[in-house]
């Protein structure tokens, strides 16, 4: 009681907002840490980028209109979410439910492309275990996959119930956590692209 | 505060902004790459700025930092995150290079 007195005179409007707003941002502090391990990767990869052990580098494996098709393909599926964590806001049940099975469906073209590129660098003889540099490489990409595939499941296990229940509560929590987790793994992708597929390029 | 914080999760026009914005960015990054009229280092300065400008506007525009209420956790969380990431990767780099520098004569 006493403390719904003192949020009330903070301007907190009510406690429904307040575990709401406290989800979201338990969930940002995963995030950040989320981000810290990707830095960790990103550390590695600028320390051993140009260790091939003679064989060929970021110039010669990839390719960029590919990489570009895979970047758009993200930020497609990141802004279609942020429709999805508005319409979701608005109580909008059937935008809500078509903005994130399209954020799904792009999700699952880009996981094709990705596995698509990495059986054809093992197949031609570059996989992971040839040099430093494809060590880092199928690691940082890899991980970032296995997040995009995590995504996807995390799309459908949230859009049963919407579908069943309408939007609740806790299915607004919930979306807006999802949203934010698409929204990230499109900004690890941003650094990823920069520098592993544009900055190997010269 | 927390009006235009609920603004911006329940309006459609941040996220269709920093999409916008984000084609911007990645089309100069692409024609960078592919017409190769700058050198070496220019073309990574070049790359490096316009990345991290891309990252920064799907922050705000898609995860909405700094568009909180007032204690701005959001944004401290992750201005320390980004000081931890500067440590490790700036870190990792000068170590590295100086122990390949002091490694010379015998790699060579």
């Amino acid at each position: 009681m006493k403390l719904a007195k003192i949020n009330a005179q903070e301007g907190y409007p009510d406690t429904h907002h307040d575990l709401h707003s406290k989800t979201v941002f338990g969930f940002w502090v995963y995030l950040v840490t989320d981000f810290v391990l990707f830095g960790t990767f990103f550390a590695t990869f600028a320390v051993l980028h140009n260790n091939t052990y003679g064989g060929p580098g970021a110039a010669q494996l990839f390719k960029l209109p590919f990489a570009l098709v895979q970047t758009l393909l993200l930020l497609t599926a990141a802004f279609v979410s942020g429709l999805g964590g508005a319409a979701a806001h608005r109580k909008h049940k059937g935008a809500t439910i078509a903005f994130f099975a399209l954020t799904m469906v792009l999700g699952i073209v880009f996981m094709g492309m990705e596995l698509n590129e990495f059986s054809r660098l093992i197949k031609a003889g570059h996989g992971w275990e040839k040099s430093a540099f494809l060590s880092i490489f199928f690691t940082l990409v890899g991980t970032h996959g296995i997040h995009v595939l995590f995504a996807i499941l995390w799309v459908i296990a949230l859009l049963i119930p919407v579908i069943k229940e309408g939007i609740t509560a806790e299915s607004l929590r919930r979306l807006t956590c999802l949203r934010m987790f698409w929204q990230f793994l499109n900004i690890i992708w941003v650094f990823i692209f920069t520098f592993v597929y544009f900055m190997g390029d010269y | 505060m927390l009006d235009r914080h609920h603004g911006w999760n329940v309006s459609y026009k941040p996220a269709i902004l920093g999409f916008i914005f984000s084609l911007i960015l990645i089309a100069a990054m692409y024609r960078f790459a592919i017409h190769h009229h700058l050198s070496g280092v220019a073309f990574s300065w070049a790359i490096f700025g316009l990345g991290t400008t891309t990252a920064l506007v799907q922050l705000v525009f898609f995860l909405h930092v700094g568009m909180e209420s007032k204690p701005h956790w959001n944004v401290i969380t992750f201005a320390f995150t980004v000081l931890v990431i500067a440590i490790v990767i700036g870190g990792s780099i000068w170590i590295m290079n100086n122990l390949d520098y002091n490694l010379m004569p015998m790699s060579h």
